[in-house]
């Protein structure tokens, strides 16, 4: 990492300034109190010593622990809560990012999961632990020195010349053995990783019956993952004990000018002890720091990678020429909108090729067909239209679309759940859908009606009754323009029927493209965009 | 402090947690190094108030060579314990390892749940990483900090016993502290980490359909049911948090009262019985000793999570195997040659009495490619395992040609049968090793023609490394439709004679299904082909289609 706090995490998600502000603010008098009890612990000391009487000093210093007490569990308060407000925060903005964005410039799939998963919960103990470690480590060295510089000056001056060794010495540490550490920690992984990746294979191994086969690898993999953790952790406990002896080597010689100018009775008792009790404060605050971002490492990463995903611009050099856009008032229900595109190509990105070359159409309320060879962009063409993909030539003004692509979403939960995704309809309006796709009956036979769950990626339903599902969720969505990809290829004559007759009903209030092989459905076509392959170029609407 | 739980219980046979005597002689040294850093503090108290009665500078010496040599113990045996610590914790790892392993192939796959198998194995190994680590973050603090209470309380009695009195009782009240810490994580944990479980599983699922998602306009909701699982991972959250956040704000108020009492109980006799640098260090030592063990609510923490995961542990390894291995016949039927199965008025039940499949009578004849469809729970994966000689038969028979199944060496009756189920691991090595365990010994050329015939020849057309390429974790990633491709490929290169699928399209679309099926049933042409499936669609290649919910006893 190369800052120890990026504040790029305040300016892109505002809401993150709460809690760091209150974890900062916390550490600040945190470290108030700290100095405060040295004085009351030092009172108490020296009243004791000249045997005067401590209910004073033992208030204060009760008073002082009791703040401390306060703010220590208060800081662990704050400090998860803040830790998951960051982390959930930056999910949300991440996983909205992704939302809204277009197909060619999210992440792939693994790399998102990962990142939206581990990534930013590893970022939890970043902001507990490690922040509040930065800002006392910050804050309480500065505020001991200026103390100290108050009430005996030799000695600030000799914690303010040994202070910044820590740092330094812990670099210096870093920088010799961080090659070795990296490789290190790179054959770490992978040794660790071997028993995850065999237990996790064990079903397998054990159909094969080859399980047994593996135990003897296990213990030496196991042997040889405990031998090289050792040298890496040797180095670090080592580094580890240095810094702590530096410091303690540095406060022994704040002791020891004490302890002299003490002996020559040239420094009251009340100095010197305050002066002992303080000159440590200057010193374990850094080392925390160093401890916890061990700990913390992966989060600042992570950090660092979400809000790279965050501050995307969707810009893509070679789709400078193209323009995208939709009419401003397509919020509103089923107003009619615009659908024109005009000279409009597109082409995967890394591919050389174009997908669609030069394609324009201007769509009217009613029912437009796109037929065309497969391969030749239908699909692509439709996700241009819905916004999941950026024309890289042209222009393209549509409104706000419901796509029913070639492998529509369906949660793992009830039938409702599933209709409802994308409107707010009531159960009335629910079942006149289910009715006029002809799977009302279907629904009403389930154990539990629209209660029934559907399994992971709705599984019990066969590809037909998907299909007839996803085209009832169209039906109930208010976009004014409805995308249909292949709406009735698994269906049966019977149902497909009934469903040409509901896209038919829904085109008589808004724009409704459908790519399909039926000539069922063509039939029934206002207009008709055919594709065909290369050389490219077509297709104005060609009234049918 | 009692030892905690998690280390002293059996979990399953050959799993016994126990505390090593390294783990112990590392709590040793721990507990120097914490008494080395209270004396540090108390000697310097001494020293500072000794040399302010200025005594000969000589007579400091002994005092400033303790105070050095208890600054240096500290850093010194702390290096020593974290390193004799982890090092035991680690080879203690490397034998629950081994022994979880062992102990878990005998339960595989029946006791490893339907589905999600990857998963709760994930969840072993990061549950005996879990009961390790109470080793280096339970045991090696307790011990470290009971040493140096005990050695705090009797040096501080020999000086005034009333002092010694004041320490025991701190140390003796920490305890509770503690055990109220731990009661509040212990509460708190299982909650949380079903709201953790929860948030991933939302995640995944909007995370991989963002463009779905999109497509219908359903972001919005996608970002509300993110929003309703974050919130409860926050409810929970903040109980856990009470636990720490009241452990350590009490630590420290008992360090107020240590403190304090002390001063009240020397101030009598400062002068008289007790010197006055002594009275300093006295009146230190309950401040150094709320110091050191501030780090204790850690302890509360691991002591919960580690006990979770032994109980999680012993559930599961503890269960008995789903299969009887009292089979001692040799397989008659001839190798390669697919048998007839047949079972009779045959049940069966993962667990209990109830059965959850049959009565059942069924023929699949040799080379018979057979699809078992289905709603949830009619027990078709229940039916699969006894057929792989996963799960014994509560009643009724089950035969291989004309032999009882149930009679044969278990090892040779499953040799019959390739399993493959809807999540077949790739490991991270090479195609050619991947494969290869199917069937040790295998030539290339076999290789190569599984591939083909699983319908991967354009795919591994693409591999720069061909059959050395690096799959799985770390290595070249596959599709999901990829993944079941280099399962069949596995299957078939196998050569047993039964290929057993378990929903082996599951997680593909529809088109990656179909296309996959299609594959399977026009390769295996040498084996019988019997597959469990959902879905009731892509089964044209099949010569028999059941729904197993219909099927019952035959009347003949």
């Amino acid at each position: 990492m190369s800052r120890p706090f990026d504040p790029r995490l305040l300016s892109q998600v505002p809401a993150t300034r709460w809690p760091v502000l209150a974890l900062g603010a916390i550490g600040v008098v945190q470290g108030l109190a700290t100095i405060a009890l040295a004085f009351a612990v030092t009172d108490l000391v020296v009243s004791v010593v000249e045997s005067r009487a401590v209910l004073t000093p033992g208030v204060w210093l009760a008073g002082l622990f009791a703040l401390r007490a306060l703010l220590a569990a208060a800081s662990e308060l704050v400090g998860s809560w803040a830790g998951l407000r960051v982390s959930t925060v930056l999910r949300e903005r991440l996983l909205g990012s992704w939302l809204t964005r277009d197909a060619d410039s999210r992440p792939e799939a693994g790399r998102a999961q990962a990142l939206a998963t581990q990534g930013t919960t590893s970022i939890e103990p970043y902001v507990a632990r490690y922040l509040p470690a930065l800002v006392s480590g910050a804050f309480l060295p500065l505020l001991a020195i200026v103390t100290l510089a108050f009430i005996d000056w030799p000695s600030a001056l000799i914690v303010t010349l040994t202070v910044p060794l820590l740092p330094v010495f812990a670099a210096l540490i870093g920088r010799t053995t961080q090659d070795s550490t990296q490789r290190r920690w790179r054959s770490l992984s992978a040794l660790s990783g071997h028993f995850l990746d065999v237990m996790r294979g064990l079903p397998t191994l054990a159909s094969y019956g080859r399980a047994e086969a593996q135990v003897d690898s296990i213990a030496t993999v196991s042997q040889r993952h405990q031998l090289a953790t050792m040298k890496t952790l040797r180095l670090a406990f080592m580094s580890s004990a240095a810094l702590e002896l530096l410091a303690t080597i540095s406060v022994a010689l704040v002791a020891v000018t004490v302890g002299l100018r003490l002996a020559y009775g040239i420094m009251p008792l009340s100095t010197a002890m305050l002066a002992i009790l303080l000159a440590p404060e200057a010193f374990w605050p850094i080392r925390r720091v160093g401890t916890e971002f061990h700990s913390a490492a992966d989060g600042a990463e992570a950090l660092n990678d979400v809000l790279a995903e965050i501050d995307h611009t969707v810009a893509r050099p070679n789709f400078a020429g193209a323009t995208v856009s939709a009419p401003d008032d397509d919020q509103t229900g089923v107003e009619p909108s615009p659908v024109v595109g005009k000279g409009i190509g597109y082409g995967f990105p890394g591919a050389g090729t174009q997908v669609l070359d030069d394609v324009s159409f201007d769509l009217p309320i009613g029912l437009t067909v796109i037929t065309g060879p497969s391969g030749v962009g239908k699909s692509t063409l439709l996700e241009l239209l819905a916004g999941l993909r950026r024309p890289s030539e042209g222009t393209l003004t549509a409104p706000r679309s419901h796509l029913v692509s070639q492998r529509p979403f369906l949660t793992p939960g009830t039938v409702r759940d599933n209709l409802t995704l994308g409107n707010d309809c009531d159960d009335d309006e629910v079942w006149q859908s289910l009715r006029l796709v002809g799977l009302d009956d279907m629904v009403i036979a389930l154990p539990d009606g629209l209660e029934t769950r559907l399994g992971d990626d709705g599984f019990g339903l066969s590809a037909g009754q998907r299909a007839r599902l996803t085209l009832a969720r169209a039906a109930l969505s208010s976009a004014p323009l409805l995308l249909l990809d292949e709406p009735t290829a698994h269906l049966d004559d019977e149902s497909a029927y009934l469903a040409h007759q509901l896209i038919q009903k829904l085109a008589e209030l808004r724009t409704v493209v459908a790519v399909t092989h039926r000539p069922e459905l063509l039939s029934l076509a206002d207009e008709h965009i055919h594709l065909t392959l290369r050389p490219a170029v077509n297709l104005a609407g060609v009234p049918s | 402090m009692t030892i905690p739980d998690a280390l002293t219980t059996e979990a399953g046979p050959g799993l016994r947690i126990r505390t090593s005597r390294a783990v112990f002689g590392a709590g040793l040294l721990g507990g120097i190094a914490t008494t080395s850093g209270i004396a540090l503090t108390a000697t310097s108290g001494w020293l500072i108030v000794r040399a302010s009665e200025r005594p000969p500078i000589l007579l400091l010496l002994t005092a400033i060579v303790a105070v050095r040599a208890f600054g240096m113990a500290r850093p010194v045996f702390r290096y020593w314990e974290r390193l004799r610590s982890h090092d035991a914790a680690l080879g203690d790892l490397a034998a629950r390892r081994t022994t979880a392993y062992r102990r878990l192939i005998p339960l595989t796959p029946a006791r490893l749940g339907r589905r999600g198998r990857a998963d709760l194995l994930t969840g072993v190994v990061d549950d005996l990483t879990d009961v390790v680590d109470a080793q280096v973050r339970v045991t090696v603090p307790i011990i470290s900090a009971l040493v140096a209470t005990v050695v705090a309380t009797i040096v501080l009695a020999l000086i005034s016993p009333v002092a010694g009195l004041i320490i025991a009782a701190m140390a003796t009240l920490i305890v509770p502290v503690l055990a109220l810490g731990w009661w509040l994580e212990t509460g708190s944990q299982q909650t949380l980490l079903r709201a953790r479980a929860e948030v991933a599983r939302v995640t995944a699922l909007v995370s991989g359909n963002a463009g779905e998602l999109q497509a219908i306009g359903a972001g919005d909701r996608a970002q509300s049911w993110l929003a309703a699982a974050h919130a409860e991972l926050c409810r929970a959250a903040r109980r856990q948090s009470h636990g720490r956040a009241a452990a350590t704000g009490l630590l420290l108020l008992l360090t107020a009262a240590g403190t304090i009492a002390m001063a009240v109980a020397v101030l009598p006799d400062v002068g008289s019985t007790i010197s006055t640098p002594v009275a300093a260090l006295l009146v230190l030592t309950p401040i150094a000793l709320g110091d050191a063990v501030s780090t204790l609510p850690d302890v509360a923490r691991a002591l919960a999570r580690s006990q979770a995961s032994a109980v999680r542990l012993r559930t599961l390894l503890g269960q008995p195997s789903a299969v009887s291995a009292t089979g001692t016949l040799s397989a008659q039927a001839t190798a390669g040659i697919p048998p007839d199965l047949s079972v009779r008025a045959l049940t069966a039940a993962w667990s209990g009495s109830t059965p959850q499949v049959g009565p059942l009578d069924l023929n699949v004849p040799g080379r018979t490619r057979l699809a078992i469809t289905g709603p949830n729970g009619c027990g078709k994966s229940t039916l699969l395992a006894v057929l792989a000689r996963a799960l014994d038969p509560s009643s009724g028979r089950y035969q291989l040609d004309d032999q009882d199944a149930l009679a044969i060496e278990l090892g040779q009756a499953r040799r019959t049968f390739a399993v493959l189920d809807d999540e077949p691991h790739l490991f991270a090595s090479t195609l050619r090793a991947n494969l290869g365990l199917a069937r040790p010994g295998s030539q290339d050329a076999d290789v190569l023609d599984a591939l083909d015939r699983a319908g991967l020849t354009q795919w591994f057309a693409e591999l720069k490394n061909g059959l050395d390429t690096i799959i799985g974790e770390g290595g070249r990633g596959v599709s999901g439709g990829e993944r079941a491709r280099l399962g069949l490929a596995r299957a078939l290169l196998s050569r047993r004679p039964v290929l057993l699928l378990d929903e082996p399209v599951a997680h593909l679309d529809h088109a990656t299904a179909d296309a996959v099926l299609g594959d399977l049933t026009r390769s295996a042409t040498e084996q019988s082909v019997i597959m469990v499936s959902h879905r009731r669609d892509g089964l044209a290649g099949f010569d028999r289609v059941i729904d197993l919910s219909q099927q019952t006893v035959d009347p003949h």
